[in-house]
């Protein structure tokens, strides 16, 4: 493979190679607090710095671009598949440093974030990726953050180089069962996504207990409350970990893969000794993985608990979602003209932050009875109007677990109610200064024994009340289709004009 | 009432504070504000306090061992804000601090506190912005950046940019309240005032852009999804007023 234009300049390959890697969603800079070294350039701060927005809305964190677009795959979904005709572009290890460093100097970036399409071989790609992080991390003494994605296929040594050198590793998963897989993405295969996920997690883990810290990643600190969240003792069977011996749930979507459970789980050392001796922990920050949403037939259900499975056995610190946006057209995809799934992915990554920081479960949200999420409210909402019993809980006595529950109380008002409570009553009008949302808690709580207003527990009431606050909410994210037009009596209502 | 004012720095305000509390007229009664004072009232008394530092050292002395620096600190960082009855809220939480201690702070239920509380998160949120959205541009090998926020931010920045730059020399302006940082290579930072004649030939270095300035717009422009376009959002998450030196901005 090779250049038919070679004498591209590089701010023709950046624009080439930045649009070809923006569908990526992954630009995080956080997970890990490291403090700059004289003589070196950057530090990581744990909360994450964004420093741009794209006139998407999206952060601009990282510099996020291909190292390649040449590909030799041909995922139905890309836009940089085999098959496409598009300008093709690839960086050198220099240009890609060099654009880092300076942009950073700049504050423009807080980081790079590096993927690329397939150059020869999965193992021939991931060596170059290598390659272009040691030149950073050594010659051109880069501190900052650095989020590489894995290449499946790629061999264990080139893995573990690359967690040596990057702060975040991560592996897309881009679609949750080997049947979608196998018919959009021909060259792709769970066994070799999910492998090396597990092997990347059990290193991480190795890597953190010989530091002497907890084999799993830290969470949010409001789950020390919850004793029942996914990452609560009791929800991991008291297993401390279980890389390797439980697939149970990713297994039953994506099968066949029995041969992983003998498998040994840790990756062989790196293919540069010189990695060892830069002293730096293997992905500090952790590891996170994609999906793609609505490009094949998988509900709700599907994905999200694929997504806490994702959690709690490989012990990610993130799973994305990707709103499926048509490029290509096929047969076996979704017509271009389709809308983006936008208020689909809001509903997910709202149920990703239920499960993360507010202890619910993705059996809790969702059943095989009901598999998709509610277009018209959140699914906190949701659930709290499914368990109407609980409800009205009293502000000055719940536990933390119950606030949390509570429709419009978030973590940090549960914090400031908490720590209030300690020097007194709470009232309606704090609560609304604490940054607690009344407009949808005032159906689930009481201050003092009192409601807000008279108001009826009743499912189809707040219901209604709750949709129609919603309802200009869901048209801005969805955008709307339809037109309004002049209601007419005689076709909207079948009327007959009588003649004569 | 009586009104005492003073200038926007800290030993100026803890000077002012000391003179409220020492002059015995009852805390209902006295009233502290910043100048300049857009309109005087009809009927109260206005002393203006001119800035003492024994008496300013008392006060911070005073809050360090009979409250806490912990409390110390939240309110010195508060001081900076622009809101302009910002020096009468940190009277009034001072007064709680003194009868309860540094748990005051987290006494929601007292108006100033939770009015603290407000100007803190917004001028958390102000000084990360800064952090966020500073662009520096490059000067003979050196960095200089233009910011103009409404609080007097700049010493917040320092330890940040250090740590993140701590072998490049680099230079933050505040346009607005002219005032700057410096930094030497492998150096601690320093504060300094400016002259205007040093803010205007400060001011040329935004024209100097290089080949790395334009490759950014590029990569800005490029890493957008227009199928996704939402210019609300961003608005939301980069207020126009935070865009003043940005480069991205420029060509729009």
């Amino acid at each position: 493979m090779y250049d038919l234009q070679t004498n591209l300049t590089l701010d023709e390959k950046l624009e080439i190679l930045a649009d070809a890697a923006k569908y990526d969603v992954a630009c995080t800079s956080s997970g890990v607090d490291r403090a700059g070294k004289e003589g070196m350039l950057g530090n990581s701060r744990a909360c994450g710095v964004c420093h741009s927005f794209a006139a998407d809305g999206r952060c601009i964190s990282l510099l996020k671009i291909l190292m390649t677009n040449h590909c030799t795959y041909d995922c139905k979904y890309c836009k940089n598949r085999k098959s496409n005709d598009v300008p093709r572009a690839t960086f050198t290890p220099d240009e890609i440093c060099q654009l880092t460093v300076e942009f950073y100097k700049r504050n423009y970036i807080e980081g790079l974030f590096l993927s690329s399409g397939i150059l020869q071989n999965p193992d021939y790609t991931m060596e170059k990726i290598c390659e272009a992080l040691r030149l950073l991390r050594t010659k051109y003494k880069f501190n900052g953050y650095i989020h590489v994605k894995a290449i499946p296929g790629a061999s264990q040594e080139l893995l573990y180089s690359a967690g040596l050198l990057a702060d975040r590793i991560s592996i897309n998963m881009e679609l949750p069962t080997q049947e979608s897989l196998g018919k959009l993405a021909p060259n792709k295969t769970m066994t070799n996504i999910i492998k090396p996920m597990n092997q990347i997690s059990s290193t991480i883990a190795n890597h953190r207990l010989a530091i002497g810290k907890n084999a799993r990643m830290e969470r949010a600190g409001i789950n020390d409350h919850l004793v029942n969240s996914i990452f609560g003792k009791a929800a991991m069977n008291g297993q401390d970990m279980i890389f390797g011996e439980n697939y149970a749930e990713i297994e039953s979507s994506t099968g066949g893969l029995e041969e992983l459970k003998r498998d040994n789980s840790k990756l062989y050392l790196p293919a540069e000794r010189m990695d060892l001796n830069l002293k730096r922990p293997f992905a500090p920050a952790g590891q996170s993985t994609q999906m793609i949403i609505g490009a094949s037939g998988e509900s709700d259900f599907d994905l999200i608990r694929t997504t806490q499975s994702l959690y709690q056995s490989f012990d990610l610190k993130r799973v994305f979602f990707s709103g499926y946006i048509p490029l290509n057209e096929d047969s076996n995809l979704p017509a271009l003209d389709t809308p983006v799934p936008l208020l689909r992915e809001h509903r997910l990554y709202q149920a990703d932050w239920l499960l993360r920081f507010y202890g619910f479960h993705a059996e809790e949200l969702l059943s095989e009875e009901k598999p998709n999420f509610d277009n018209r409210i959140d699914p906190k909402c949701d659930w709290a109007l499914r368990h109407l019993d609980i409800f009205p809980v009293e502000i000055n006595k719940a536990s933390y677990d119950t606030l949390l529950r509570v429709p419009g109380i978030g973590p940090t008002s549960v914090k400031r109610i908490m720590s209030a409570r300690r020097y007194g009553k709470i009232t309606f009008p704090m609560l609304k200064k604490m940054g607690v949302v009344l407009k949808r808690a005032q159906y689930f709580i009481t201050c003092n024994g009192q409601m807000l207003y008279k108001i009826p527990i009743e499912e189809r009431f707040i219901l209604n009340q709750l949709t129609d606050m919603e309802r200009a909410n869901t048209i801005k994210i969805e955008g709307s289709n339809q037109t309004a037009t002049q209601m007419n009596l005689f076709t909207d209502f079948g009327l007959q004009t009588s003649v004569g | 009432m009586t009104i005492y004012s003073c200038e926007h720095e800290w030993e100026a305000m803890l000077t002012c504070i000391y003179e409220a509390w020492t002059s015995r007229k009852g805390q209902q009664n006295i009233r502290l504000v910043l100048e300049p004072i857009e309109q005087y009232t009809l009927f109260d008394e206005y002393i203006h306090v001119d800035a003492d530092h024994e008496k300013a050292v008392k006060v911070m002395d005073a809050i360090n061992q009979k409250i806490s620096p912990f409390f110390y600190r939240e309110i010195a960082f508060c001081s900076i804000a622009y809101e302009p009855y910002i020096l009468d809220n940190i009277f009034r939480v001072l007064l709680l601090g003194f009868a309860y201690g540094e748990q005051a702070l987290n006494m929601v239920q007292y108006e100033a506190v939770m009015d603290n509380r407000k100007i803190r998160k917004r001028l958390g949120m102000e000084v990360e912005h800064f952090k966020e959205f500073i662009r520096f541009h490059e000067v003979a090998g050196r960095y200089v950046a233009h910011i103009e926020p409404k609080s007097k931010l700049i010493l917040t920045l320092g330890h940040a940019f250090m740590d993140r730059m701590p072998s490049e020399h680099w230079m933050i302006v505040d346009d607005v309240h002219m005032e700057a940082i410096i930094h030497p290579m492998n150096q601690d930072y320093y504060y300094r005032k400016l002259n205007e004649e040093e803010l205007e030939q400060l001011l040329h270095t935004e024209e100097a852009n290089d080949e790395y300035t334009d490759m950014w717009k590029t990569f800005f422009d490029a890493i957008a999804i227009e199928q996704r376009a939402n210019y609300r959002c961003q608005r939301n998450l980069f207020p126009i007023w935070t865009r003043k030196h940005v480069v991205e901005f420029e060509h729009n």
